[in-house]
């Protein structure tokens, strides 16, 4: 399962919005244009906002701001034409077949994993990512880097330098995702390793949301309620509508900060308070906005903003059997003993 | 050794505790028992199958009538004891050292079954291959390694699960493993590849949902006595609201590589009515990390020390 090792690169790398074949299609531009134009919020039939659908992150925007940006929150016309026409280039070197820096990736040379060119099928050989001003997703703070404290910033130098490279000498060793576990909720909505696909499901009471990755799943109460006192790895959420905002408070997340984490900020503790909002922003886009508060890891709360796309309603989201099938686990530990066998 | 112990334990305690608190029998309903009820409407005016629902019977432990036993697993063939020309008596049934630490607690309730008719008509290999299953249950029972638990057995586990309706999909949200189904109630493609929850498309018939589910891989279990199937199995489920508070389910088994006709089980499911009650994570892959991996690492977690 060296899809997952990929994945984690490519999260550490910030390459955002891993583009993952996708079984279903997006309706053209043109279609989508003009059915936004005539878009107006749809409603469940007991009257919510109705979020319904399989929704992704396909953008080109990267989490934390490049340096090559710094002090800047938006792009020049000049420079989203010039970064849409690397897309573009990027999208038909993919459908070529072509690998490395021509297709946006590590090539095999710069990958600390050897044999990483196997896990190019997994990546999107069709779209362009969507390309936008915006120059990084975190707004807040307003550098666009999101405020690790000394200790996290360490940890995820730490997490770096291992990743695909060990040691491995115990199941505790691989990160969260490489034991089938999950990347964190934090980046749920959109990330995840083979596309980052969701499926909201909206019944009475309820908005559920389908992660595919890790089975990742958030059944959120809309009905008044108190948050629950069970601590858990996703937390206990609780959501309320504010006008056609979804709003959901998560609070009571398990401390699995020991764990190994492809990237420090989606790991929980027992202090990590979300609030994330969804707003519809036409038939085909949703504003997601994520405020993250957590002491354990951030010196100040940090909010990211992030758009995200509905997909056709052919897409399905599609079982994903990862510890039923984690075959990477046993070879890496089979690995690790070799490895300690030499440095005798 | 301990840890998978304490796994195969807290398994056995949950059916267990559940089995305490309602020991009531898991006979099949009576043709006439749902007749008369008429589910409540959602507003778009489907029959109103909302709720978290828990089977509450024995099937897993087998799905066919059983009686107590000591053990999930016994020990194959307990010597006689005793001196020559001695008439001690003879016990039949020793739990394996694997599982006899848990004493009372790791015992086998009794059960009348969910088969209808009683019998499972397997083909003479798949017979002989159940029992096979039943006399390894701790290698190879894939909920002691918590693997999806495919359909019916997901049902009943003894583990609530959670029935959402949405606009043409309805989610069937299982606490064990945090396994999830999504059934489609609009036209949808095929399955690309073989799953564990299989592919599961619906219908409404009058009050009932009917889920036709298919492209199964081979995998699964029906319980824990070792029933299993074939990739050609193919589950028709009818879930039938029977009271406020109980749901009636009917699955009929078809696979014609392993049987030689279908068959069906049926159960009542009750509502998990606790206020504020939710479906909580069981996310057991970290707690089968030590029972599977262990032993292959340089050090072994559960003792600090490097492995031989």
């Amino acid at each position: 399962m060296n899809d997952r090792y990929k994945a984690g690169t490519l999260l550490l790398a910030g390459a955002i919005g891993v583009l993952v074949a996708t079984y279903g299609s997006l309706p053209t531009s043109t279609n989508a244009q003009q059915a936004d134009a005539a878009w107006t919020q749809t409603r469940t039939a007991w009257g919510d906002p109705d979020l319904q659908g399989v929704w992704r992150y396909e953008g080109a925007i990267p989490l934390e701001r490049p340096a090559r940006f710094a002090g800047r929150e938006s792009l020049t016309d000049e420079e989203v034409a010039q970064i849409q026409k690397v897309e573009e280039e990027q999208a038909a070197q993919r459908l070529a077949g072509a690998e490395g820096a021509a297709v946006a990736r590590r090539s095999v040379g710069e990958s600390p994993i050897r044999g990483n060119e196997y896990n190019s099928f997994w990546q999107d050989h069709g779209r362009p990512r969507q390309v936008s001003k915006q120059t990084s997703l975190v707004v807040d703070p307003r550098d666009g880097r999101i405020p690790y404290t000394p200790d996290a910033k360490k940890a995820n130098e730490r997490a770096s330098a291992r990743y695909g490279v060990g040691p491995y000498e115990s199941f505790l060793d691989p990160d969260t995702g490489e034991r089938c576990l999950t990347d964190g909720v934090t980046a749920l909505m959109w990330q995840g390793p083979n596309g980052g696909h969701n499926r909201i499901v909206q019944s009475p009471g309820f908005v559920t949301i389908l992660h595919e990755e890790y089975l990742d799943r958030r059944i959120i109460p809309v009905d008044g309620r108190a948050h629950g006192s069970i601590r858990q790895w996703l937390g206990n959420a609780v959501g309320k509508w504010e006008g056609d905002s979804f709003v959901v408070d998560t609070t009571n997340f398990i401390d699995r900060t020991n764990y190994e984490w492809a990237a420090i900020f989606t790991r929980p503790s027992e202090t990590l308070h979300l609030v994330e909002r969804f707003k519809r922003t036409s038939a085909n886009s949703m504003e997601y906005r994520i405020t993250v508060e957590d002491p354990a890891t951030f010196v100040k709360p940090w909010t990211a903003v992030i758009p995200i796309t509905r997909l056709g309603d052919d897409t399905q989201i599609y079982e994903y059997a990862c510890h039923e099938g984690n075959y990477a686990m046993t070879n890496l530990l089979a690995g690790g003993r070799v490895d300690a066998a030499k440095k005798r | 050794m301990r840890t998978w112990i304490a796994v195969v334990g807290a398994a056995i305690m949950t059916g267990f505790a559940a089995w305490m608190l309602f020991p009531t029998s898991a006979r099949p309903q009576a043709e006439g028992d749902a007749a008369p009820y008429t589910a409540p409407r959602t507003a778009d005016g489907k029959p109103d199958l909302n709720g978290i629902w828990q089977a509450v019977n024995t099937a897993n432990y087998d799905i066919q009538a059983h009686p107590a036993r000591p053990a999930l697993a016994l020990l194959p063939a307990p010597p006689r004891s005793g001196s020559p020309g001695n008439t001690r008596a003879t016990p039949v049934e020793l739990a394996s050292p694997a599982v006899r630490p848990f004493g009372a607690v790791g015992g086998v309730p009794a059960g009348e079954g969910v088969v209808e008719g009683g019998e499972i008509p397997y083909q003479p290999w798949a017979a002989a291959k159940k029992k096979e299953n039943a006399e390894h249950w701790l290698e190879r029972d894939p909920e002691i390694k918590c693997f999806m638990p495919g359909v019916p057995r997901a049902t009943y586990l003894p583990y609530p699960f959670q029935i959402l309706q949405g606009a043409n999909k309805i989610v069937f949200a299982y606490e064990f493993a945090g396994a999830s189904r999504t059934i489609h109630m609009d036209p949808v493609g095929d399955s690309p590849a073989p799953t564990w929850m299989g592919w599961s498309r619906g219908r409404w018939d009058g009050d009932t949902l009917v889920v036709e589910v298919t492209d199964f891989n081979e995998e699964t279990w029906f319980d824990r006595a070792g029933n299993f199937h074939s990739e050609e199995l193919k589950v028709t489920e009818r879930y039938t609201p029977a009271s406020p508070h109980h749901l009636l389910y009917e699955a009929t088994i078809e696979d014609p590589k392993v049987f030689t006709r279908p068959w069906k089980l049926s159960m009542p499911l009750y509502r998990r009515f606790e206020r504020g009650k939710q479906l909580l994570e069981y996310k057991c892959v970290e707690f089968v990390e030590e029972l599977m991996y262990g032993h292959l690492g340089v050090v072994d977690p559960a003792t600090g020390q490097r492995n031989k």
